[in-house]
């Protein structure tokens, strides 16, 4: 009871709240840091003006229609009704629509030849990303899932699509969302202008794990992310720990090469993500959960559990001493 | 008028009243050794046959040719059916003659049905009879093997029936007796089972040379018991191998899980020709459907470049039907195993007829233990 009461005298704050999350949380499309998000921000704050003048004007007429007597007018008032009514509503939409208008060609425009050209799938429920290699190697392409790098004010061009049903790619802090569509290529040009770590989403409900499609976007300095990008195209990496080893000859033994691929002659299928460098990354199963241990555990023993429909098998039959080395070789990976 | 309304409204009040007191007062017979008035006879049998005709309308028979089905269903028959339905040689067993109704010598009697109401039978078995269901209902596949060997019953023989049904003392391969004396002295439980494990599967594990039977031969001995603790949990559903091993215990098991992994495979029959289908079914097998979302059956069950679990089956060299017919089992999902069958749960299903028998084919083209361990 008491839970209700306090819920309904916190009601009215509720939308504050929420906001105040959107603002601030790990993806805001409010706080930009990119240019195709600040466009769109702009233009947000742009239609929030707008509409906030026409709203206080409706609320002041009202008021003082209210508040005069029937007669103190004169008889007609022509411009009062051609202005209020006609002129003011044209000129306001027009003055949006243009500017709408004029931030079209900088959101969709190409990008620059010679940028960076990442690849993206959407898959129920994680993201397959691909950067085509530096050199230019079609065939070679440096794969990971779920997380993405970009070099801070470069443009970087996304090319989309889709493995199963439309998904939709958005970054709110760097650039509008951008439908993914099984058998078609959609692209996003995207300049991230401040580094930091930012959350994408899938915008498009997809299927029982839509609402865990995340992503990791890392904006960093153009040598950090050359670092990085070459550190993901290398095998993986060797052990030194016992446990670790263990959980290798697990990772075979047990089959986990049918669906996942880790370079280095470990395995090679590319029906589930790549976890070639996945100690590397941010959080597991398309941000379910933490990069750690405890976590790979968790997802080793239930990803249906944590993540309805998840196509990922149980591997709850394995011993807790099974489990914990593989967590150790996979978190090892980085 | 309706003072006889009133009459007939009393009458139809006191029947049941009066059927009870005479149910209450015990005096219905129900012995077996009375038999049947003629007219109950011919009214249970008259209902029997309509209520099979009518509800087995719709069943499609799949093909019954195949000899390996013919004696899967003989070898069942006679652990399962003939002591009340008799077989060639003792038409009438004595126990079930005294059973009411009394059971069938069925060559006699198979003409009166068709296919699909000798399978409705089989699997459903009859109300108010002895004759009981299958011991399964998932196990469609079994049932169509008594069918199949139903059809052929009547033109058996009695030495024809015991080559079919290898019955004991009949000696199914010349190696029979040596395995037989060898496991009897070594553990004498799990010989009497053993001679009924070599009806179907052989002394050697390669199952008699038809391929609806597993290669049990060479097969890691932990996967094997971890079958046979399946069959008789019933996670594994079976109508023919849970009644088997249904009485075992652990130990039984495990003797039995051993004999048969220290067979020798043998070599494998050749591949038949099939139109690059070997090769679709070695691109899926070992690379999997990325597309389809079809995991690559070689990292678990061979032939690979490292260690395989020894709770999964090595697949090279496993006959064709079988195969086909376990993959169709996790399709439909009603196949289970040991504890990690499940992961075939969420492959099975993306797989279609087609990639099945390519996959199939490519497995059965293998030289058995071409796997690693």
């Amino acid at each position: 009871m008491l839970n209700l009461i306090t819920y309904f005298y916190s009601a009215p704050f509720v939308p504050g709240i929420l906001l105040a999350d959107v603002w601030h949380g790990k993806h805001s499309a409010l706080e930009p840091a990119g240019t195709a998000a600040s466009e769109i921000a702009t233009l947000f704050w742009a239609m929030a003006v707008g509409a906030a003048v026409i709203w206080l004007s409706m609320i002041v007429l009202g008021v003082y229609c209210f508040r005069t007597h029937q007669g103190m007018h004169p008889p007609r008032l022509p411009w009062f009704i051609i202005g209020g009514g006609m002129a003011v509503p044209s000129v306001v939409l027009a003055v949006l629509l243009g500017f709408g208008l004029s931030a079209m060609p900088r959101l969709v425009g190409p990008a620059p030849e010679g940028s960076l050209r990442v690849h993206v799938t959407g898959e129920q429920w994680w993201w397959r990303v691909s950067y085509e290699h530096p050199q230019g190697l079609d065939t070679q392409r440096v794969e990971l899932a779920n997380e993405i790098h970009l070099p801070v004010d470069r443009a970087v061009e996304f090319v989309l699509d889709s493995a199963d049903v439309i998904h939709s790619f958005w970054i709110p802090s760097l650039a509008g969302k951008v439908d993914t569509f099984p058998g078609r290529e959609t692209r996003l040009v995207v300049t991230p202008t401040s580094e930091g770590v930012y959350q994408g989403i899938c915008a498009e409900f997809c299927g029982g794990a839509h609402a865990w499609m995340e992503f990791t976007v890392v904006v960093e300095s153009p040598e950090a992310f050359d670092a990085w990008l070459a550190e993901q195209a290398t095998p993986s990496n060797t052990l030194h720990d016992e446990g670790a080893t263990r959980g290798r000859t697990l990772f075979r033994q047990q089959g986990c090469g049918a669906c996942h691929s880790i370079r280095g002659n470990v395995a090679r299928s590319r029906v589930g993500p790549d976890l070639t460098h996945v100690g590397s990354r941010h959080s597991i199963a398309a941000g379910r959960l933490p990069n750690d241990r405890l976590s790979l555990v968790r997802w080793l023993r239930d990803p249906k559990g944590l993540k309805p429909e998840a196509l990922m098998p149980s591997f709850a039959m394995l011993s807790d001493e099974d489990l914990e080395s593989l967590a150790a070789y996979l978190h090892g990976l980085k | 008028m309706k003072r006889c309304f009133l009459w007939l409204l009393a009458i139809a009040l006191a029947l049941p009243i009066l059927g009870f007191l005479v149910a209450a007062s015990g005096i219905v017979p129900v012995n077996a050794s009375g038999g049947h008035w003629a007219i109950t006879t011919w009214l249970l049998e008259f209902s029997m046959s309509r209520s099979v005709d009518t509800h087995s309308r719709g069943i499609e028979p799949p093909p019954l040719d195949d000899q390996g089905l013919v004696i899967h269903g003989a070898v069942r028959y006679d652990i399962g059916c003939a002591p009340c339905h008799g077989r060639p040689g003792l038409e009438h067993p004595r126990i079930a003659q005294a059973l009411l109704p009394r059971p069938p010598y069925l060559p006699k009697v198979i003409h009166e049905w068709e296919p699909r109401e000798l399978f409705y039978i089989t699997k459903h078995g009859v109300k108010f009879t002895g004759m009981p269901a299958w011991p399964t209902q998932h196990r469609d596949d079994e049932v169509w093997a008594m069918v199949a060997f139903l059809q052929q019953f009547p033109t058996l023989d009695e030495p024809e029936y015991r080559r079919l049904a290898a019955i004991p003392g009949h000696r199914a391969s010349e190696a029979e007796p040596r395995v037989l004396e060898q496991t009897a002295s070594a553990e004498s439980a799990s010989a009497p089972v053993l001679a009924t494990c070599i009806r179907c599967h052989g002394p050697d594990g390669l199952g008699r040379g038809y391929d609806v039977f597993p290669v049990l031969a060479g097969q890691s001995a932990e996967y094997l018991a971890l079958s046979l603790e399946a069959y008789r949990s019933g996670a594994r559903p079976s109508g023919t191998m849970g009644p088997v091993v249904a009485g075992l215990d652990a130990r039984d098991l495990e003797l039995l899980a051993q004999h048969y992994a220290e067979q020798s495979p043998g070599p494998t029959a050749p591949p038949m020709p099939g139109d690059g289908q070997i090769e679709r079914g070695r691109t899926i097998a070992t690379e999997g459907l990325p597309s389809d979302r079809i995991a690559a059956c070689s990292e678990c069950h061979g032939p690979a470049d490292h260690g395989l679990n020894p709770a999964y089956p090595s697949l090279a060299g496993q006959p064709m039907s079988y195969l086909i017919s376990q993959l169709e089992l996790f399709k439909s999902g009603v196949r289970g195993g040991g504890e990690s069958a499940h992961l075939m749960l969420d492959v099975a299903p993306r797989l279609t007829a087609e990639q099945i028998e390519d996959v199939a084919r490519y497995y059965s083209s293998l030289p058995p233990g071409e796997g690693s361990r």
